[in-house]
């Protein structure tokens, strides 16, 4: 115990603060997550449609998201918005808005390749029976799309948890930053509290993503029989 | 029809994530170029505009005031194992409250957000053992000092350096990329050879493995450094220009600056900051390095 | 004629300037079964994919009774309610069982009562034997299977014409007869025919009119003993010739 500085896990309430830490990177994830898949899914079909200016106009939202770290994009929500509107957005909705503006971006472009993933006469079977354009989308293209696309939005998701951890910079107290300051708080007393430490933020990460690759396999199997 | 509303409801979306999107690529623009001076100027123009800061009275009227601290910098700001936040700088900051008669938000500041958090108003104060540096000061109004700082250079015993002079042609010193003490040293002594490393931990062992003959770094972080590890000592206790640590509040906000201005003169005669520094800083400096550490009510000797 | 169902007047289509049909008339009476025949390319499937809508078309008309049948029109798909079709490649919705498959159409489209709907798939499915399938998802079911699944899919929309665009021919042989067995006894109820296929026995057995398409034209048209038997044209002797076999013993 002492040696991989567990012990400082158990003092006071700093087990209670990591998981409150925990809870609080789930809120701001899991709540993003579910805006990402709603909107993202939104998104995704808009991409599949052939009008040069939609084109042109996601292509840049795209290009923005992937160029720009999400570290400055939580900077320019949190702080940009007051700079320049007045807005005092707080951390947790500006960490939410920045991860559900990354998490659409990328989810939607996983929705654009699963929906052009499915055969074109699945598309042409449902026109035939007198469906509509949108009838044919939603009952149709993209239940299947998003049968192909839960390994993948699995790992958006994981992915999304795990980089919380930025939300530090705007003043937001995730896990990883509790773990931080047990570490710092106990640097002269145990210099070896980093590694127990860091062990339980994985531990707990873990813990965390695991459902999420259970729900998945439970849906994959459910789909496939 | 469907059809059509179906699109429509896309459109819509799209363009308000654009909408954000475009938003962003502006705002970028007016931070990304925060460095330069013209820009700065254009900022100071808009921000007495709008003022994003609160008044003391209207920090009193609220009854709650918020404090930008480190909470993982021990022992100027960190969180105990009990949740609560300690060191120098909050030791301090729980004074100010207390004499304020307000309720008190302490906010997790990192190093690189303390200005924004100031530029915005999104705390009222900064005490997260901030520098005094003239490009700050440009964008954040500093109060008085309550701490020096300096450079500081630590050497193994058997061989103790007192002085950069006593370096000799192939000695090499130990920087932290990215710190005072590279830009200081690349500038005043541009002869002598620098190791750089990234991170604490890899100069430290660069330190012990005997890779150089000293370690140039914030005087604190040296002095710290000598007394947890037996076999070294500091040479050069201060180096350089000597800084100063201060409170600092947004731009313009003087009814605020002002208090804290007398605070601090006001709390030097009961000798406010010896006391913090017996309280929080003794275990990490000793006692030795109190009188070269602490500034009493605002007056650097 | 007054008993007229399905009427197409100088039908052009192309793709990027390749004359798929040229100039085609055809009209088809109400009950007629119609087969389409001739070598591939000929634009035998062009035709059908024209008359539900899912290709543009250059020039020409179709009709149903007096309905103009346009690709790119908003009524299009209250149109192709009463065109039911039937792919060659398997086109039921993985994602859904049989019976889902069959009644989504008619309660979504159509906005017929669920329980009604279910009741007349389950029929339809008893009568092509598949009554214990309805809650298999397709990839549980052979291909002659998921063909049968497929007429009773379209069937359930209650549609005018049924299209059948060579739905056998990517069946393993054995399971060639469900398929073409169901189809025969659609036509003996009378249904709207038009079938495209190279099962040229069947053709013989369901048919009334029998139409040799080749390049985009028709080549010969008529009843399916004297086509067969005395084919007038030198290219549809050609063509039939191809499904014969001197003997060599």
């Amino acid at each position: 115990m002492q040696a991989l500085g567990l012990d400082v896990l158990f003092k006071g309430s700093n087990l209670l603060r990591l998981l409150g830490g925990l809870g609080k990177a789930l809120e701001i994830s899991l709540i993003a997550v579910a805006l990402s898949l709603i909107l993202g899914v939104l998104f995704g079909v808009l991409m599949t449609f052939r009008n040069p200016v939609i084109r042109a106009l996601s292509r840049i939202y795209l290009e923005i998201v992937r160029i720009m770290p999400q570290m400055v994009l939580l900077f320019l929500v949190f702080f940009g918005t007051t700079r320049v509107f007045g807005w005092d957005l707080n951390a947790e909705a500006a960490s939410v808005i920045v991860f559900a503006f990354w998490g659409t971006a990328e989810m939607g472009d996983l929705v654009r390749g699963a929906i052009i993933s499915v055969p074109k006469h699945q598309y042409e079977s449902a026109f035939a029976l007198g469906m509509t354009k949108s009838q044919t989308y939603f009952t149709i293209i993209i239940p299947q799309a998003i049968r192909q696309l839960i390994p993948l939005s699995i790992n958006l998701i994981t992915r999304m948890i795990k980089t919380t951890s930025l939300v530090m910079m705007i003043g937001v107290v995730e896990v990883l930053k509790v773990s931080q300051q047990i570490i710092e708080a106990n640097r002269m007393t145990s210099p070896n509290a980093a590694f127990g430490i860091y062990l339980t933020v994985f531990v707990l990460y873990f813990i965390a993503c695991w459902p999420f690759s259970i729900l998945a396999k439970h849906l994959e199997r459910k789909w496939s029989n | 029809m469907k059809k059509s509303i179906f699109v429509k409801a896309l459109a819509i979306l799209t363009a308000t994530v654009l909408l954000i999107a475009s938003f962003a690529g502006c705002a970028g623009n007016e931070s990304g170029a925060s460095n330069s001076t013209a820009s700065t100027a254009d900022k100071a123009d808009s921000s007495t505009a709008d003022v994003v800061y609160r008044t003391l009275d209207e920090i009193k009227s609220s009854g709650k005031i918020k404090i930008g601290v480190f909470s993982d910098k021990n022992p100027f700001g960190y969180v105990d194992e009990n949740g609560k936040y300690q060191g120098y700088d909050v030791y301090f900051a729980n004074r100010l409250v207390k004499d304020l008669g307000v309720d008190v938000e302490f906010v997790s500041t990192e190093a690189a957000s303390r200005v924004e958090f100031l530029e915005t108003g999104k705390v009222d104060i900064v005490l997260a053992n901030f520098t005094v540096t003239d490009e700050r000061a440009e964008k954040v109004d500093f109060a008085l000092p309550y701490m020096n700082v300096a450079l500081g250079v630590v050497s193994p015993d058997s061989r103790v350096i007192k002085s950069l002079d006593e370096l000799k042609a192939n000695d090499e010193v130990i920087v932290i990329t990215g710190t005072t003490a590279e830009t200081y040293l690349t500038e005043k002594y541009p002869n002598i050879k620098l190791q750089k490393y990234d991170t604490y931990a890899n100069a430290k062992t660069a330190l012990e493995n005997g890779q150089a003959a000293a370690w140039a770094n914030d005087n604190t972080e040296v002095i710290a450094y000598a007394l947890q590890n037996k076999g070294y000592t500091v040479g050069i206790p201060e180096l350089g220009s000597k800084d100063t640590i201060a409170p600092a509040v947004s731009k313009g906000n003087k009814t605020l600056l002002d208090w804290i201005n007398s605070e601090i003169k006001t709390l030097g005669k009961e000798n406010f900051f010896h006391a913090d520094y017996e309280a929080t800083l003794t275990g990490t400096y000793g006692k030795d390095y109190e009188e070269k550490l602490v500034v009493e009510g605002g007056k650097v000797n | 004629m007054a008993n007229t169902l399905l009427k197409i007047e100088n039908l052009t289509k192309s793709y990027d300037g390749n004359v798929i049909l040229k100039d085609f008339n055809l009209s088809v009476r109400k009950g007629e079964v119609i087969v389409i025949i001739g070598p591939s390319g000929c634009g035998k499937s062009t035709l059908l994919r024209c008359i539900n809508g899912l290709e543009a078309i250059q020039s020409g008309v179709i009709k149903l009774d007096d309905e103009i049948i346009d690709s790119k029109s908003k009524t299009i798909t209250k149109l192709r309610q009463r065109v039911g079709m039937v792919f060659q490649s398997y086109d039921l919705f993985p994602h859904k069982t049989v019976l889902q498959n069959i009644i989504l159409a008619p309660t979504l489209v159509q906005k017929r009562d669920k329980k009604e709907v279910a009741a007349e798939a389950e029929q339809l499915l008893d009568k092509v034997g598949l009554s214990d399938k309805k809650d298999s998802y397709p990839r549980q079911l052979s291909g002659g299977q998921k063909q049968r699944v497929a007429i009773v899919r379209a069937l359930c929309m209650h549609p005018e014409v049924m299209l059948f665009d060579e739905v056998t021919a990517a069946l393993d042989p054995e399971m060639v007869r469900e398929v073409l067995d169901t189809m025969l006894e659609l036509a003996r109820q009378g249904s709207t025919m038009l079938i495209v296929t190279h099962e040229m026995e069947f053709a013989k057995a369901v048919s009334d009119r029998v139409i040799f398409l080749d390049n985009g034209e028709i080549i010969e048209e008529g009843a399916p003993q004297s086509f067969f038997n005395h084919p007038k044209t030198e290219r549809a002797q050609k063509f039939l010739h191809t499904f014969e076999f001197e003997h060599i013993k």
